[in-house]
């Protein structure tokens, strides 16, 4: 009985080191759109806790910029360097499908998050749904501005898909209500801090008559307050705006009541959700991954003045 | 008197021959345009400064990039100096506990750096200056993200704020700066030695060596000033953004070029002054602005900046060939 229990103790320990040892051994590379994109950084600091949680070694790795043909690039480098996971955001659904499929027929397990390449071989994609959050900002502003009024739309990159779905979505939504409020000609910052002021400076003056902005990306948050004289007098004399995004400097904004609303990708979630449910794959563990599609909503987070100084407390300091 | 308005109107004659009057016109046609379709829209206090401010960063660039060009050189890593001189400022204020005006210094100097490294390569190791600026504009954006890990640097004094926010008498400050520099350069090129064979260089690079002109050292002297105004230019965005950012001034190294050619400059070198970027950045800048205040489509507005950039240079060349 006694050499029993030590044999089995023995088998126990033995099981417990080999587990940690494949833990430790596992890499798992974390790919986002570009390294140039600080609406990523949530998702890596809490993918590399998950990984540091798990036992995980994790990689963040990207294109410096949001370039599906370096993207490809990137992941053929990971292909060659038999990593066990990617995690990947995908500059173009289309483009980045080969790769994938590719990466996985070498034994990678693949997933996507933020931006999805649905045709291909990956294991699942965890993210917001875009098309969600365009609806969700139109009823906002419909919300806002009963009796309509102009309403501008900032872009970033124009063509990136998940940004696309926003415009559509909110698009679509103030169609379906038929309400009264007139979408003007989208605008683009280029994904630039600088060009993203600059227009909204510009076009916020030079329209007096304008009611509403809806920004799809946070792009002139990321300013000091200081930078955006134009559009505190916007609000000042009722000027309404619904921006996507609740990046930790984000937030101030909302408290110096220079935006309504903010409507945020929970980045977080995607990089912890995102790497688990990978290692767990990779580990061989089973995982509802839901529907044919393997969808996991990471949802999204709503903050107004009501809510902004807990979602402001609840987030790490950039 | 008489003599005088001679002399004026010989003045007068003879700008109207040079290229400068050629873009000046075509700016000025812009800007008439622009009244008539928006009126006070464009016209306003607020938009004229805005946009003055707005292109006078690209104008700070150009004016280095100028002096590049004209040497038969070309510098691809200002946008990436933009963005680390930028960084080493706002980190050298917000997490080294540097004083602002020494945090701007070391801030330039980072910049001034970054282009005497470029001269080095091109004229010890002898590389294109396509390849060596190429190299080090993603040495120093991969340097702005390690230093920052992609972070924006914000929580910046109002001392700093105010090189890109303030605001000298009415004027905002970074129209004054443009301007400074732009006569403090104009005046390195027309009235000095060295500023007379940075021409000699891009004129005839081995005619000048014969000649006694000390071309790697000048060339070197042109790089570090254009890594130097690359670095004014980022310092007073992150200034006027109130931010430092790792991903700032990406692409404006074609901006800055943009804005030389289409003030008249040769890409061939040995030909160019500095009211042409000045005046290069304001046809883009004005440009930007009608776009967006005639409410173009972003979708269409590249294509529109495109066509007008192509029509200014071409109806530059043909008045230039004419005159010939």
């Amino acid at each position: 009985m006694k050499r029993v229990l030590t044999v089995l103790l023995a088998a126990l320990m033995l099981l417990g080191f080999a587990s940690t040892a494949i833990a430790e051994d596992i890499e798992i590379a974390v790919v986002p759109k570009s390294l140039d994109n600080a609406i990523f950084l949530d998702a890596k600091s809490a993918a590399e806790k998950k990984g540091a949680e798990l036992g995980v070694t994790i990689y963040w790795e990207g294109s410096t910029t949001s370039d599906a043909a370096q993207q490809v690039n990137v992941i053929e480098s990971l292909i060659e360097r038999q990593v066990d996971g990617i995690l990947i955001s995908c500059n173009d659904a289309d483009a980045l499908k080969d790769v994938i499929d590719r990466a996985v027929d070498a034994g990678i397990v693949v997933a996507c998050f933020d931006s999805d390449s649905p045709q291909s071989k990956r294991s699942f994609y965890c993210g917001t749904d875009n098309y969600a959050i365009g609806k969700l900002s139109a009823e906002f502003m419909m919300e806002y501005l009963p009796e309509g009024g102009k309403v501008a739309i900032l872009t970033g990159v124009l063509g990136a898909p998940n940004l696309e779905m926003r415009i559509t979505g909110f698009k679509e939504t103030l169609a379906a209500a038929a309400s009264p409020i007139e979408v003007l000609p989208v605008q683009t910052g280029e994904d630039d801090v600088q060009k993203s002021v600059e227009v909204v400076s510009q076009y916020t003056a030079a329209n007096p008559d304008l009611a509403g902005w809806f920004f799809d990306g946070g792009w002139p948050y990321f300013a000091d307050p200081d930078a955006l004289p134009e559009v505190k007098l916007f609000m000042e004399n009722g000027g309404r705006i619904v921006s996507i995004d609740t990046c930790e400097p984000m937030l101030q904004f909302v408290g110096l009541n220079m935006v309504d609303i903010l409507i945020g990708q929970n980045y977080p979630a995607m990089g912890s959700i995102g790497v688990e449910t990978l290692y767990k794959l990779i580990v061989g563990e089973e995982v509802d991954l839901g529907d044919e599609s393997h969808y996991i909503d990471t949802g999204y987070e709503v903050v107004d003045l009501s809510n902004y100084e807990e979602v402001w407390a609840s987030k790490e300091p950039w | 008197m008489n003599g005088r308005t001679n002399g004026a109107g010989a003045r007068f004659r003879a700008l109207r021959q040079t290229s400068i009057f050629n873009i000046f016109l075509i700016l000025l046609g812009m800007c008439v345009i622009l009244t008539v379709a928006v009126g006070n829209k464009f016209l306003s206090v607020t938009n004229i400064m805005s946009v003055v401010r707005q292109f006078s960063f690209y104008a700070i660039m150009a004016t280095g990039m100028l002096l590049v060009i004209v040497t038969g050189g070309i510098d691809l890593s200002v946008g990436s100096v933009f963005a680390f001189s930028g960084i080493i400022s706002c980190m050298a204020i917000t997490k080294w506990d540097v004083p602002v005006f020494p945090s701007v210094l070391l801030g330039m100097l980072a910049g001034a750096a970054f282009g005497y490294v470029n001269g080095t390569l091109i004229t010890r190791l002898k590389l294109p200056p396509f390849i060596a600026t190429l190299g080090t504009m993603s040495i120093a954006r991969g340097l702005s993200y390690g230093i920052t890990g992609g972070y924006p640097i914000g929580s910046l004094p109002d001392s700093f704020k105010f090189i890109g926010l303030g605001s000298v008498v009415v004027i905002p400050t970074p129209i004054v700066l443009m301007v400074i520099l732009a006569l403090l350069f104009s005046f390195f090129l027309r009235k000095t030695v060295t500023g007379r064979w940075v021409y000699a260089i891009g004129g005839n690079e081995e005619a000048a060596r014969i000649s006694g002109v000390r071309v790697d050292r000048t060339k070197r002297l042109v790089y570090a000033l254009c890594g130097l105004m690359a670095a004014i230019a980022g310092i007073a965005t992150a200034a006027r953004l109130g931010v430092g950012q790792s991903t700032a001034g990406i692409g404006y190294e074609m901006d800055a070029i943009a804005a030389v050619i289409i003030g008249g400059a040769s890409v061939n070198g040995g030909v160019g002054t500095v009211m042409g970027p000045v005046l290069g950045a304001a046809i883009m800048g004005v440009l930007r602005n009608g776009l967006v205040l005639l409410n173009v489509s972003a979708y269409w507005q590249q294509a529109v900046l495109g066509v007008v950039i192509v029509v200014a240079v071409s109806i530059d060349k043909m008045r230039s060939d004419r005159r010939k």
